[in-house]
C-alpha cells in the first residue's frame, strides 16, 4: 500500500513511514494540504491519506472541506493528529474522514485502522 | 574495581516451581517449567508490593497463610489480560447476523442472557453491547448481561469502563467511540453508564466455582481456555455445556477448538467462524 502522509512535522513522517515499512507498506510525504493536493494531481499512486490538523498554509479540516466541495478525490482519509476533543472529531468525520487517530498510537492501532477502512484490508 | 550491588539474585527452580503450582491449583493456569522465566517480572512486582527484599522472603510469605488479599495478588499477577475491542471482528459480526436470529427463532419470549465468561478489562461484553445497540436496538432492554473474571484488578477496570488513548484505538472504529464514550480528559475515555450499568460483572473462577444450570443464550468464553491444560478444558466445557439454554451459542477465542475434548455441543459455522450450539 502507498500512504500519503500528509503533516508539517518531518520527524512524525519519519516515523510514520518507518512503521509502515514494518508492515509493507510505502510512505510518501506532504508538507501541508496544500502539497498533498499538488501531490494528488499529479499521481495516482495512493492508496489511504493520513491527515494531520495543524498546520501552515493548509491544515487538515481545510484539505478535507476543500475535496469535499470540489469532490477532489475518493481515497480515504484518516485523520491522525493530537487534537482529540470530540467536538472536533466530529468535525472531521463529518467533512468526510474514515477513521480517526489520536497521537500518540502503536504499529498495531494504524494496522487496526487501516482494517477498519473499508477496501484497506 | 566495584561490584554491582544491586545484582538481582536468581530465583531458585524451588521458588517457581512453589507459585507456579499455587497458580496452577488455583486458576489452572499453567506454567511449565521452560515458562518459569515469564514469572520473574510478576514475582519481582510482588518483592515492592509487599515491601519485602526479595523474592525468597515472598516465598517465605506465601508459605505461611495467605490471607485473601495475598491470594488475589498472586491471581492478578499471574494472568495474562490482553485483550482489545471487536477482538477479531468476525465473533461480534456473528452475534448479530447469526446468533440472535437463530435464538430468536427458536424461542419467541423470554430475556436473552449474555454472559462473558473471561471478561478481562471489559473490552469483549462492550463491544457485545455496541454491536447489539447498532442492529437489535429494541432487544437491548429484554436481554441480560454479565461478565466476569478470576482476576478482580481486570474487572475493577472493566466495572468503570475506564480507558486509556490507547485502549480505545485498538480495534474501536472512531464512530462507536464518539457514540458509546465520554471523555473525561486528554487521556481518559469512560464508557457511558446507560452500557456500564446494563452489565452485571462479578468475580469467577472458571475452574473452581458453580455454574448456574441451563441460563445462557449466548457465551462468550475466548482466549482462556488456551491457558489450560486437557483434564481442566475438559472440565469447563462440561460446566459450560451445563450453563447454557438449550439452543444456546458458546463462541471460543478463534484458533481455540474442542479437538481432543468430548462434548455434546454441535458445531455450526458461519463466515468461517466456528460455534458451538446446545441442541435446541
Ligand atoms: C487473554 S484474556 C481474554 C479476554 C477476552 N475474553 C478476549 O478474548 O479478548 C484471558 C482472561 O482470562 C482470565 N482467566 C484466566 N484463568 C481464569 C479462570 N480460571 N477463571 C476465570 N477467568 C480466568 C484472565 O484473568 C484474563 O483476564
Ligand atoms: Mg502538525
Amino acid at each position: 500500500m502507498k500512504v500519503l502522509i500528509v503533516d508539517d512535522s518531518k520527524a512524525i513522517f519519519l516515523m510514520v513511514s518507518q512503521m509502515l515499512e514494518e508492515s509493507g507498506h510505502t510512505g510518501v510525504w506532504a508538507e501541508d494540504g496544500q502539497k498533498a493536493f499538488e501531490y494528488l494531481s499529479g499521481n495516482n499512486d495512493i492508496d489511504v491519506i493520513l491527515l494531520d490538523w495543524n498546520m501552515p498554509n493548509m491544515n487538515g479540516p481545510e484539505f478535507l472541506e476543500k475535496n469535499l466541495t470540489e469532490s477532489f478525490t475518493e481515497t480515504p482519509v484518516i485523520m491522525m493528529t493530537t487534537e482529540n476533543k470530540p467536538a472536533n472529531i466530529k468535525k472531521a468525520l463529518s467533512l468526510g474522514a474514515v477513521e480517526y487517530i489520536m497521537k500518540p498510537f502503536t504499529n498495531d492501532i494504524l494496522n487496526g485502522k487501516f482494517e477498519l477502512v473499508d477496501g484497506l484490508a | 574495581m566495584s561490584i554491582a550491588v544491586s545484582e538481582k539474585h536468581e530465583i531458585s527452580l524451588e521458588i517457581y516451581k512453589f507459585f507456579a503450582d499455587y497458580i496452577y491449583n488455583h486458576s489452572g493456569m499453567t506454567y511449565l517449567e521452560k515458562d518459569y522465566y515469564r514469572l520473574e517480572t510478576r514475582l519481582r512486582s510482588l518483592v515492592k508490593l509487599f515491601e519485602l527484599k526479595s523474592v525468597n522472603e515472598v516465598f517465605d510469605l506465601y508459605q505461611g497463610s495467605v490471607t485473601p488479599d495475598m491470594h488475589a495478588v498472586l491471581i492478578n499477577i499471574s494472568t495474562n489480560n490482553e485483550t482489545y475491542f471487536f477482538r477479531d471482528i468476525v465473533p461480534f459480526k456473528i452475534l448479530t447476523e447469526y446468533l440472535i436470529p437463530n435464538i430468536q427463532e427458536t424461542k419467541a419470549v423470554g430475556t436473552i442472557n449474555v454472559w462473558s465468561a473471561a471478561a478481562s478489562t471489559g473490552q469483549e461484553i462492550y463491544s457485545i453491547l455496541m454491536s447489539l445497540s447498532e442492529k437489535y436496538p429494541d432487544l437491548l432492554s429484554k436481554m441480560t448481561f454479565e461478565a466476569s473474571d478470576i482476576s478482580c484488578e481486570a474487572l475493577d477496570k472493566a466495572k468503570l469502563g475506564l480507558y486509556n488513548g490507547l485502549d480505545v484505538q485498538r480495534g474501536l472504529p472512531i464512530a462507536q467511540l464518539m457514540k458509546y464514550f465520554e471523555q473525561l480528559s486528554d487521556e481518559n475515555w469512560q464508557v457511558k453508564q446507560e452500557f456500564t450499568r446494563k452489565v452485571n460483572f462479578f468475580k469467577f473462577n472458571l475452574l473452581k466455582e458453580e455454574y448456574p444450570k441451563a441460563k445462557y443464550d449466548i457465551i462468550y468464553c475466548r482466549n482462556v481456555l488456551i491457558y489450560q491444560d486437557m483434564p481442566n478444558k475438559q472440565l469447563i466445557v462440561n460446566k459450560l455445556y451445563a450453563s447454557m439454554k438449550p439452543g444456546g451459542y458458546l463462541v471460543l477465542g478463534n484458533g481455540e477448538s474442542f479437538i481432543g475434548l468430548e462434548t455434546k455441543l454441535k458445531r455450526e459455522t458461519f463466515n468461517n467462524l466456528t460455534v458451538y450450539r446446545r441442541e435446541p
